[in-house]
């Protein structure tokens, strides 16, 4: 039996990619520019995955959503994460794209699923029904583009309306298209809006692909803290009256939901 | 609008899941991935000077054809004046036009290892309905009636009830940009494989749902198996991507469940008459999937109107009634289908856990005359076989204890599989006493075939091996199965049965005459029987090709090295004419 869930939890470490394996915080982009003074997993985070006690509700899974104007290079930094691709050419997203990215943190199994929405116009009115339950919101802006920068105030406000207590993000594209000096000029700015959105700044190219990597770890790492913490503490205080069986907390959820489809289906 | 969307440059690069292999292909076209879960969704309004109109089919490309259309109109709404305010859910079946193209890849791929009774038809669509009406002051006569609907081939019915009712509510908020939306999500499903457990993104949550597949064990419910190592996140499980809520679909009927388990055997007419569509089609879908793991082989429909194509063939009375299952809501089939002989009338769904009114006696047909009839069964068929009263207890005792529907829904499905085991066993075992020996299979003969179904040579066999061995249950069996072996349900059991056996001996004849010693066998032979061996072989490389994935790559390469040798030995004019 022990040798059975040993063997099932290394096959899920060996389906993660040797280059999705987080074992360090990675640390924000710009010391000024987080709101987030993290610089370590929570101690009891780390004992937790230690121990294997993170198992609750089994996968662990994070919801992100990447909302910006159009054309500031969405899905390019998509592909770039995902793919290892850059494609020059430019194709608008209809909807929302919908990508999937295996981790292990800790050596904890982790699922990054990333809705990339559409920046169109048309598209807005549809976008809450993406947006809920994100626990990751990341507000892109062009960085040769001001205009893009001015409207992240308000697509930060409309993804968060429907998230989850995410954590936030501005992250400026097309850095490659800047020379150090505009590029100074605009990190100033975009620091400044970074503070006001209480947001945690990132400079990315997806071109090169500077920092495209280290922003999505560093995504992970806050958003996999928080969320176990969160865990945990729900754990010490649920644990009292349904001890520490982990499937059947699954297998009731699983029940919950068939229920709530069924009344849908027959009112 | 959803014309000028949809031009092949307006779509971006499809996203390549590394998992599927056949999405790697070039010959990938946006729409493919899209079309193989789902034809098209369609806006069906309710215009005051046309009657139900479509107001768009997206993806714009698709065609259908006006019957098709028409139908699809007609079937997205309510057929009689009885409320439906607010949002109805249901889904209806409806006949394809002749002249489409074959089944694509995906979709005979799946067919060949799904179970039987969830193969998607060739010649039938589903619709998804989901149907508001609201008030609407800003509307001329005041309301706003519109349906969206999900058009496909696949027998998902909780799968596809789950994804409208996401889907509509957000086109009825927000129009047409949400229906591009979520259909641009259905294309990036994977593929509908058997047995794979798959992730769903559907504006903006992910529906995970396993497919079955025939070699899926039959009794008991599989147990869904979502392994750790699955990768995507899922917000919501569906348990089944097809089982309907039999429990409370045959609640106000259910001490007659046992004789409706025998009308659909053995493909009897049946009508359901309720109120509202949700209700007829939920029924139905119940009924035809009480005799699971056999295929209901007629034709069946979940909601069926007065205005649909097949009113007139369906209900005619210079004919017996075709052996269908319909679910109808329009008062005047009260009158049209009198004639039929098993009439179902379900009353009004109580809430979930109330105790239900049973309709403890079977009606004669005759009683059906007024509209306002009570629920039960309406007919003057005798069982063959006797109640068994011991799961009906079961069923009122779980009720009494607000036992969860689904716990009800497992006892009587469990029932019911047992039940259809124990009469298909007999048969089963029958079927392999007709298949030929190994030492029969020659590579000089031609295949074996399956000996044929002689009707009192199997009822002879019942005495020994019949459904006593497995079932408790009491009664004429034997003539059940007389009666069974009249009805579609049989034919398409045995034709399948058939088609399976002998492709199995199609591969055993193929093995052994790629391990045949031919160049020996030819030494002495006419041309005539050489020439006669050399097509014959190449038949059998040609169900190989065709069957592809069933037969050994090394037992192919080997017959085709065996034709190489023999062709080698003919003359060479007539090399030449074989090879052309």
């Amino acid at each position: 039996m022990p040798r059975n869930k040993m063997s099932s939890v290394r096959t899920v470490i060996s389906s993660v990619a040797s280059d999705r394996v987080i074992t360090k915080f990675t640390p924000a982009f710009h010391p000024d520019g987080t709101p987030y003074s993290k610089v370590n997993f929570h101690p009891k985070v780390k004992t937790a995955c230690s121990e294997n006690r993170t198992g609750r509700v089994g996968l662990k899974i994070t919801k992100a959503v990447l909302v910006g104007d159009v054309a500031v290079g969405k899905t390019c930094l998509v592909n770039r994460f995902c793919h290892d691709v850059f494609d020059r050419d430019y194709k608008a997203t209809i909807g929302v794209d919908f990508e999937v990215e295996k981790f292990s943190v800790l050596s904890i199994p982790i699922t990054l699923q990333i809705w990339d929405t559409a920046g169109q116009e048309r598209f807005k009115c549809i976008a809450a029904s993406y947006y809920r339950g994100a626990q990751i919101v990341i507000v892109a802006f062009d960085l040769t583009n001001e205009e893009s920068l001015h409207h992240t105030d308000q697509w930060m406000e409309e993804a968060c309306a429907s998230a989850d207590q995410p954590v936030k993000f501005l992250l400026g594209t097309k850095k490659d298209l800047l020379s150090p000096s505009s590029y100074s000029d605009v990190e100033v700015r975009a620091l400044k809006q970074a503070k006001k959105l209480q947001a945690e700044f990132w400079a990315t190219s997806s071109k090169s692909g500077e920092n495209v990597t280290d922003f999505f770890f560093r995504a992970i790492c806050l958003s996999f803290d928080d969320t176990l913490l969160k865990e945990l503490e729900v754990d010490t205080v649920a644990s009292k009256q349904i001890g520490t069986i982990k499937v059947q907390k699954s297998s009731s959820d699983l029940y919950e939901k068939r229920k709530s489809n069924q009344l849908k289906c027959c009112s | 609008m959803g014309d000028k969307t949809l031009e092949t440059e307006d779509i971006p690069r499809s996203v390549i899941n590394e998992d599927e292999p056949i999405n790697k292909s070039l010959t990938m076209l946006p729409w493919d991935r899209f079309s193989n879960w789902i034809h098209c969704a369609c806006v069906v309004t309710f215009d005051l000077e046309l009657g139900q109109a479509m107001e768009l089919i997206y993806p714009g490309h698709i065609k259908l054809t006006d019957k098709e259309k028409m139908n699809i109109c007609y079937l997205s709404f309510p057929d009689s004046n009885s409320g439906c305010m607010g949002d109805t859910q249901f889904h209806f079946r409806i006949r394809q036009c002749p002249g489409r193209k074959p089944l694509v890849r995906a979709h005979s791929q799946y067919n060949r290892d799904c179970p039987v009774t969830l193969q998607l038809d060739d010649a039938h669509y589903y619709g998804f309905v989901y149907f508001r009406q609201t008030k609407d002051r800003s509307i001329r006569r005041g309301y706003f009636q519109k349906s969206v609907v999900l058009i496909t081939k696949l027998p998902f019915i909780a799968l596809f009830n789950q994804v409208i009712s996401i889907i509509a509510p957000e086109y009825f908020d927000n129009g047409e940009p949400s229906l591009e939306a979520a259909c641009h999500d259905i294309d990036q499903w994977p593929l509908p494989v058997p047995g794979d457990t798959l992730n769903l993104p559907i504006m903006g949550s992910v529906i995970q749902v396993r497919l079955s597949c025939r070699s899926d064990k039959l009794i008991g419910s599989v147990p869904p198996k979502y392994s750790q190592t699955h990768s995507i996140p899922a917000h919501s499980i569906l348990p089944s991507i097809h089982e309907v809520d039999i429990y409370s679909s045959f609640l106000s009927i259910l001490p007659h469940v046992q004789l409706l388990w025998e009308l659909v055997l053995i493909g009897e007419p049946i009508v359901v008459m309720a109120s509202s569509p949700t209700i007829t089609c939920n029924t139905v879908q119940a009924l035809v999937n009480m005799i699971a793991p056999l295929k209901f082989c007629s034709d069946f429909r979940p909601y069926f109107t007065i205005h649909d194509s097949e009113f007139r063939e369906y209900t005619t009375k210079t004919q017996a009634p075709p052996p269908v299952i319909l679910g109808v809501t329009n008062p005047f089939f009260a009158k049209t289908l009198q004639h039929w002989p098993h009439i179902i009338r379900i009353g009004e769904m109580g809430p979930l856990g109330s105790s239900p009114k049973l309709a403890n006696k079977v009606k004669k047909a005759a009683a059906l005359k007024t509209l306002d009839s009570n629920p039960g069964v309406y007919t003057r068929y005798k069982s063959f076989l006797t109640k068994d009263k011991a799961i009906l207890k079961r069923l009122m005792k779980g009720s009494q204890l607000k036992r969860p529907v689904e716990a009800q829904n497992a006892i009587l499905r469990r029932h019911l599989l047992e039940l259809t085991h124990s009469f298909m066993i007999p048969l089963e075992r029958y079927i392999t006493s007709l298949m030929p020996l190994q030492r029969n299979i020659s590579p000089h003969k031609g295949p074996p075939k399956l000996r044929p179904f002689e009707t009192e040579k199997f009822i002879e066999t019942l005495e020994q091996s019949g459904p006593q061995l497995t079932s408790g249950i009491k009664g004429d069996w034997e003539a059940l199965y007389r009666r069974f072996f009249r009805s579609p349900n049989f034919e398409g059991w045995y034709y399948q049965r058939q088609k399976e056996v002998n492709q199995k001996l199609q591969l055993l004849h193929l093995e052994a005459l790629s391990n045949a010693n031919l160049s020996e066998w030819i030494a002495d032979k006419e041309e005539v029987q050489i020439i006669d061996l050399i097509l014959k072989i190449k038949d059998k490389l040609n169900f190989a090709t065709h069957n592809h994935g069933l037969v050994g790559k090394e037992s192919v390469s080997r017959l085709q090295k065996q034709l190489e040798d023999i062709v080698s030995t003919l003359p060479d004019d007539l090399q030449s004419v074989i090879k052309t």
